[in-house]
């Protein structure tokens, strides 16, 4: 437990020590507390700024830690996201029909990453060549999922229902519990911590060291004893398990899903939020999650059009001009002074970290 | 038999060629500067929309092409000023930031022109040989797109710019020790990626929809045939992976449809970067290798 704590506080992100960990006791506090002034309607859409939190601290992990970029993490998501829909419909009767079908969802999204990275990985492609072919990925899979419209497209009593997408997706229950309005937003807050803690721990642990050390030099990790093929997929089957996760979420969320959730514009919307966070922080991206999702919601709920011109702006002026991500730069520059000291001015992994 | 072996040859010509065509300009600027363009499929849709603009505008479509092509090559090359030399040696900085180019151009090109722009008229009618009849427009393709690929080998093996690109492309600081403006050469490889996926939009344009998101269509096969190709050799690579996709595309289109053409497309490129991660353009290499063995 001792161990656990003291991986939990190591410094392979932002903030340590008892003031911000108190921080972090009263924000977690503070969600918890939340259902009680507002409505339904406000937790659940909490909820869906936060749903989207697990996905991106996978890509975080990924392209941040491991030098090794996804665009096609949307892929998972929705692979996560229509098992779900396809083995919980099937199973209605049975009592515990939706926790076996979210597990069959986390094992499919894990196993097609673990396929498709298999050869990508194994191969030892240039940096470039991994986004391109997640991209491709997602795209295809978000055309087949359209071209499935019709009554013959059924996976045992459920339609795939084409680029109207699947609906009526049962949310999930366990024993006397159905996660809907307030359980569902415990439920988000309660997976999106879990998913920040592990992860921290994983990275600041032995395995996370080895991640990062691939981002910084492959070959000489490699001369070190260590399978880089073998952590990069890891890495990688690791992150498209927590885009499962959002993707099991978002089926929760609004019981329905369609092929658009694997398309393009979706699929750049990660990476706007980790790029503009900070890609090699897991506390970053996450905020930058939530409030970007804010961002995205109100503006278009709002029949606003412009919301992709803003968003693609924001990461444009975000690679230019502060390319370590907003929240990091903010954070990296109160500290810079007391850091200098001992850590030197110049940050010898810039030329190297995952750009 | 001869109309039919005349159908399968058109088949595979007009994929080989469509992916010779979506792919052409972002080969040209991977093979050269390492940089992967994704608003590729955006350049494509502002050649298509420059193209339709002019024909509109009673300009003969051939003479709009062209203008496609210098519209969509000066934007290039004022980007590349503007954003992407910031990017040089940071190829994953490079892609998303390409692809932030690429939501904005999209949904800019939405907000300013609407969702639907007026098509283009397919040129020229068709042929028939017994059952068969094909496009004269997509037999003109098949033959500009080899009119494309020698006009670049004469442009990269017997100009000077040419000379000095791959120069460039060797060594970047030899090339700038030996007097060699490399910026410039970037600014003008660059523009002419630019001007090539302006090209193939406008070329392209007529045998299809013309809209703001028409670039995603071009996505999928652009990538996985420089994926295929690689970067190591920029016409040897967009030809012999053009054509071998062309290979596999075409009977698999034919027997069981479009969508499983372009999978079958991506199954493909995943086998081949697990032999040759570089590409086919690495094969030349390879070969000369194990004959010096």
């Amino acid at each position: 437990m001792r161990r656990l704590l003291h991986l939990l506080n190591g410094p392979h992100d932002l903030g340590r020590g008892p003031v911000f960990w108190s921080g972090m006791a009263l924000l977690g506090a503070a969600f918890l507390a939340y259902p009680t002034v507002a409505s339904s309607f406000g937790a659940t859409n909490t909820a869906y700024y936060l749903l989207n939190i697990p996905m991106a601290l996978g890509l975080s992990l990924l392209w941040g830690y491991g030098g090794v970029l996804s665009f096609g993490q949307v892929a998972f998501y929705g692979i996560a996201g229509y098992t779900y829909g396809i083995v919980a419909g099937n199973l209605t009767d049975v009592a515990w029909g939706t926790p076996v079908a979210a597990l069959v969802a986390l094992l499919m999204a894990g196993l097609s990453a673990a396929a498709f990275g298999y050869f990508v990985f194994y191969g030892r492609v240039a940096a470039w060549i991994v986004p391109i072919l997640t991209l491709v990925l997602a795209l295809l899979l978000s055309t087949f999922l359209g071209l499935t419209a019709g009554y013959q497209w059924r996976v045992g009593t459920v339609q795939l229902g084409g680029y109207n997408g699947m609906t009526g997706i049962p949310s999930l229950q366990i024993g006397g519990i159905s996660f809907q309005d307030y359980a569902f937003f415990y439920l988000v807050v309660a997976v999106v911590a879990f998913c920040y803690v592990a992860l921290r721990i994983w990275l600041n642990a032995h395995r996370g060291q080895v991640l990062m050390a691939t981002r910084e030099d492959m070959l000489r990790t490699e001369l070190l004893g260590y399978d880089v093929r073998l952590e990069q997929l890891r890495a990688f089957v690791l992150a498209s398990l927590l885009a499962g996760v959002s993707g099991l979420l978002y089926v929760q969320w609004g019981n329905y899903i369609t092929p658009s959730a694997m398309g393009l514009q979706q699929a750049a919307l990660p990476v706007i939020w980790v790029a503009v966070g900070g890609r090699d922080s897991l506390l970053a991206a996450a905020i930058a999650t939530f409030l970007l999702n804010q961002l995205t919601y109100v503006l278009s709920s709002s029949g606003n059009q412009s919301a992709l011109v803003i968003v693609g702006g924001l990461l444009v002026a975000v690679m230019m001009f502060s390319p370590d991500g907003i929240i990091v730069g903010l954070a990296r520059g109160r500290w810079l002074s007391t850091l200098r000291g001992w850590r030197g001015t110049a940050r010898p992994r810039e030329a190297t970290n995952g750009q | 038999m001869g109309p039919e072996l005349a159908s399968i040859l058109y088949q595979f010509g007009t994929n080989a060629a469509f992916l010779l065509l979506s792919a052409l300009g972002l080969i040209v600027i991977l093979g050269m500067m390492n940089i992967i363009n994704l608003a590729h499929g955006e350049f494509m849709m502002l050649g298509a929309y420059a193209a339709t603009f002019a024909v509109h505008r009673g300009i003969p479509f051939p003479l709009a092409v062209i203008v496609a092509f210098f519209a969509t090559a000066l934007f290039g090359i004022v980007l590349e000023r503007l954003v992407i030399r910031r990017f040089y040696g940071r190829e994953l900085g490079a892609l998303v930031t390409t692809w932030g180019i690429s939501l904005i151009l999209a949904q800019g090109a939405l907000l300013l022109f609407g969702p639907y722009m007026p098509s283009i008229p397919i040129p020229g009618g068709a042929v028939s040989a017994g059952a068969f009849s094909f496009s004269v427009y997509w037999l003109i393709l098949i033959g500009i797109s080899i009119a494309l690929v020698v006009a670049l080998t004469i442009v990269y093996r017997a100009t000077s710019f040419g000379l000095q690109a791959r120069a460039t492309m060797q060594n970047p600081t030899m090339a700038r020790s030996l007097g060699i403006r490399i910026g410039r050469i970037y600014m003008l490889t660059f523009g002419l990626g630019a001007g090539l996926a302006g090209l193939s939009g406008a070329l392209l344009a007529p045998t299809t929809s013309i809209a703001p998101f028409m670039g995603q269509q071009f996505v999928a096969p652009a990538f996985i045939t420089v994926v295929v190709g690689g970067g190591a050799n920029v016409i040897a690579g967009a030809v012999g992976s053009s054509t071998f996709l062309a290979l596999i595309e075409t009977p698999v289109s034919l027997t069981l449809g479009t969508f499983y053409g372009t999978m079958a497309l991506l199954v493909m490129a995943l086998l081949i970067i697990r032999v040759l991660p570089a590409g086919i353009s690495s094969l030349g290499g390879r070969l000369k290798l194990a004959a010096a063995r």
